[in-house]
């Protein structure tokens, strides 16, 4: 069975970031491969240390930056890589078709990938994949098992979990809390780099949306600070989290 | 409160071994070419950095929460310092990277070094564990047959094994030659029994390896006294039978130091053969054979020689983490108004004139400590590996000279440094609360350890400066002359080169002196020699950084304010600057102290001391 893992890379969550003209101002930040795409690489080598997945392949789009998500996949487990080489200005869609193209080449049985990105977090990217792909599409699950051609996915819903039975191939994404990522090893940061990468050309997709403007969230307000008895305090909270917060008690 | 591992980027590492650093022949050997390039430091560091903060880190707590216990003869250790030895162990992060083997899977030695420095400053007291495995490793590579090297490397490189030396008793500790462990010759000429007792074992004992490998200092009978006759025995916990399977081999701990700091680390006193029933194979020659002449100590000196770097760099990585846990306290600590602008309200504290001279001062010995040591890193490479002779000649001389000054120096200044780094916190700093006090006790056992500093000091000028007639240590001070030379038109820099060559004239009168107390009052030689181990540091140090800033000075002129790299480059510089005009002139300061040649820690009368 082969496993294709989609990988992104976004700043390191722990960046801080900035505006310049408008634009985040990118230059030095630090790169990762996105937390939510690292839980299914781990989901992928997980399925091949059971012996249901034979090869894992690892499919990025992006830059050459992007390479360094690649690497970091291969360091975990995986087998081998593939760099869709796109302007980092594509939109979710232009990166979905270009993903796709080159899933659609490798004939994977199962498409893993993050169910959002740490940077822009629209989550679009793995359900338009499925959909460019006549793929169905399970998303933010939490385990996976595969008999056969099906897979039994368990997923996050409202107030519970929900199962899901789909047939492969599929397009699963996961949510953080399906597993806990290992960490390259010397041994595997070393073998990676003798793993194979191949590159190709982003299929040609229009951007279907145009970023007008970015802008940092608004400076967070001073807190208040009650200083008095308890008693007095205890009630002046309460009022304010009564009349300003407008919390309700059921 | 343990510390925190407060590290938080890898751009020195990559501005040392990326670009200052002449590393390209480095990584083109053929052992790395295909995996490591001047591009792939990121690579490995940055999983390194992320596993500090997310695994290692925590297990700091732990080696503070649950130190070390010694109950019925059996030692516990923190609970989190066992399954971290077999990750970082068998993940090829520790022991393994010195195996030799022409297809194994290593790193250059500078870039694993910058991996154990990032870790030692997650938990100093753990790494003692994996430094003293390697170490006995490394000596059993070095010295052992086949049949020892398939028997314990493979477990010890795994972590399936650790390991230990030993070589203080309780009558012999820096007098090593006064050891009074025993070993007797048994029918098979390699296997001896061992009868002896050693104490201030690091990581003698532990509770997560299924056996300790101890590389253990004794005299065969017959041997000649003193250090000469001293031989070295591959002495296991457990003894290894012929199928693997393990026997008794009448090893016990006997206890556990309580100490000031290092609570996860064991420190422990041992006791071998006191039912005559321990024994151990002899590394090298039968002194019995050669005249009694042993070859424990010389074999012993190859594991004492990596131990000295290792524990110097130890003590970097503590005053690091202190330093950076120093910063983020001074950023976000607001108190006080700038004297120069009170008007404008309270300020962290980092914006008051002496928390940022604090914090400088701790940034330019960081660095320029780093950079003395990965200079002499890049020469392990060189040694080990350089098809050129000269190249592994000149690499060796370089380890051997300033061997004693990467020991003796960092864990000199850390003490102090430290301290400042507490300072900053205010009263919070002396609380255990805040991490730097436990930084603080962790570190002071590194200027005692592996030879104390006063011992590195006497190896400096009674051995190092005297090696081939003293050539080498006048080539070593050439080097520095000639780097100040070629550098004579470099205007940016002009006062700091000033400094450094002001420094280096008045060093190279002191050593005329120095050599003529040693001809006229020997005592004043080891009266003087700690601080003539520092000063050589401080001159070698000087050097480096200086070397730093001139390329870092280039390279923020090139790329120019507005890019996002200047402030890295410009805050080279200013290290550098800060420390030429603040740390160096203390050479000449201390020179002069040495010309005038005060005697009177000689003259007084011991009685002298009781009326304190």
């Amino acid at each position: 069975m082969k496993v294709l893992v989609c990988v992104k890379q976004t700043f390191d969550t722990e960046a801080k970031i900035e505006l310049k003209d408008g634009k985040i101002a990118d230059a030095g930040i630090n790169l990762i491969i996105n937390p939510y795409d690292e839980v299914a690489v781990e989901g992928a080598i997980q399925l091949k240390e059971k012996g249901i997945a034979k090869e894992i392949v690892i499919v990025a789009a992006g830059s050459d930056k992007a390479m360094d998500a690649i690497r970091t996949a291969l360091a975990m487990g995986a087998d081998r890589g593939i760099l869709v080489q796109q302007d980092t200005a594509a939109d979710e869609f232009a990166r979905a078709v270009a993903l796709a193209e080159a899933i659609k080449a490798e004939n994977p049985n199962i498409i893993l990938a993050g169910h959002v990105a740490a940077d822009d977090g629209s989550s679009q990217v793995p359900t338009r994949v499925a959909e460019i792909l006549g793929l169905p599409h399970v998303n933010v699950i939490t385990a996976v098992e595969i008999a056969g051609d099906k897979a039994t996915c368990t997923s996050e819903a409202d107030g519970g979990t929900q199962v899901t039975e789909v047939s492969l191939p599929a397009v699963i994404s996961s949510q953080v809390s399906w597993n806990e990522p290992r960490y390259p090893s010397m041994k595997g940061i070393m073998a990676a780099k003798k793993k194979p990468v191949a590159t190709a050309a982003a299929a040609a997709a229009e951007n279907k949306v145009k970023i007008l403007e970015f802008s940092l969230p608004p400076a967070k307000a001073a807190g208040i600070k009650l200083e008095d008895e308890p008693e007095v305090c205890a009630t002046k909270l309460a009022e304010w989290m009564k009349n300003t917060v407008k919390v309700e008690v059921k | 409160m343990a510390a925190n591992f407060a590290i938080n980027n890898i751009r020195d590492f990559e501005f040392i071994i990326g670009e200052w650093l002449p590393t390209e022949r480095v990584f083109n050997y053929p052992q790395f070419a295909d995996y490591y390039s001047k591009d792939d430091i990121k690579s490995v560091l940055g999983p390194i950095l992320k596993m500090c903060k997310e695994v290692i880190e925590p297990t700091n707590d732990d080696g503070e929460n649950h130190p070390i216990k010694f109950e019925n003869g059996k030692v516990t250790t923190p609970p989190t310092f066992g399954p971290l030895f077999h990750q970082l162990q068998s993940e090829g992060w520790g022991t393994s990277n010195i195996d030799k083997a022409p297809d194994a899977m290593v790193m250059p030695e500078m870039l694993h070094m910058a991996v154990w420095e990032l870790i030692g400053a997650a938990n100093p007291t753990f790494m003692p564990y994996v430094l003293l495995t390697t170490g006995a490793a490394d000596l059993i590579q070095s010295f052992g047959d086949e049949k020892l090297k398939q028997m314990f490397l493979p477990k010890m490189m795994d972590g399936t094994w650790s390991g230990t030396m030993c070589l203080t008793e309780p009558s012999a500790g820096s007098d090593v030659g006064d050891i009074l462990s025993r070993a007797y010759p048994t029918d098979d000429p390699r296997i001896f029994k061992i009868k002896g007792n050693k104490i201030f074992i690091t990581a003698g004992d532990n509770d997560f390896t299924e056996n300790i490998i101890h590389l253990y200092l004794a005299r065969i009978e017959g041997a000649r006294p003193g250090t000469g006759g001293i031989s070295l025995f591959v002495v296991p916990k457990y003894w290894v039978n012929e199928d693997g399977s393990f026997s008794d081999n009448d090893f016990q701990t006997t206890g556990v130091e309580h100490k000031m700091g290092q609570a996860g680390s064991v420190t422990a006193a041992l006791a071998a053969g006191e039912n005559d029933g321990c024994r151990g194979w002899l590394l090298g020659n039968d002194p019995r054979e050669h005249e009694g002449k042993g070859q424990g100590m010389a074999q012993m000196f190859q594991m004492m020689n990596l131990a000295r770097m290792e524990t110097g760099h130890m003590a970097l990585s503590c005053i690091i983490n202190a330093f950076c846990n120093a910063r983020d306290n001074a950023k976000e600590r607001v108190q006080g108004r700038l004297l120069t602008n009170p008007k404008a309200g309270r300020v962290a504290i980092i914006n008051h004139e002496d928390i940022k001279r604090t914090l400088l001062m701790g940034k330019a010995h960081i660095e320029a400590i780093r950079a003395m040591m990965y200079r002499v890193y890049l020469a392990f490479d060189q040694r080990e590996r350089d098809p050129d002779p000269e190249v592994r000649k000149a690499a060796s001389d370089l380890i051997e000279m300033t061997t004693p000054l990467c020991k003796a120096y960092p864990s000199d200044e850390g003490w102090w440094l430290i301290s400042e780094a507490i300072q900053s916190y205010g009263g919070y700093g002396y609380c255990e609360e805040y991490p730097v006090a436990q930084i603080a006790r962790d570190m002071k056992i590194y200027s005692i350890w592996e030879g104390t500093n006063y011992i590195q000091s006497m190896d400096l000028v009674g051995r190092k400066m005297q090696m081939k007639g003293g050539s080498l240590f006048g080539a070593w001070v050439k080097e520095m002359v000639d780097f100040c030379e070629a550098n004579k038109g470099n205007e940016a820099l002009a006062k700091e080169f000033a400094i450094l060559d002001k420094a280096l004239k008045a060093y190279q009168e002191m050593l005329k002196v120095y050599a003529g107390y040693a001809k006229t009052n020997f005592s004043l030689v080891p009266l003087y020699s700690r601080r003539v181990l520092t000063i050589t540091s401080q001159l070698y140090c000087g050097r480096q950084i200086l070397d730093q800033a001139v390329l870092a000075d280039k390279k923020a002129k090139e790329l120019g304010a507005d890019h996002y790299d200047y402030n890295f480059y410009s805050g080279k510089v200013a290290s550098a600057k800060y420390y030429l005009h603040n740390v160096v002139p203390n050479v000449w300061s201390v020179c002069e102290i040495i010309a005038d040649g005060d005697s009177s820690a000689l003259e007084v009368p011991l009685e002298a001391f009781e009326y304190m």
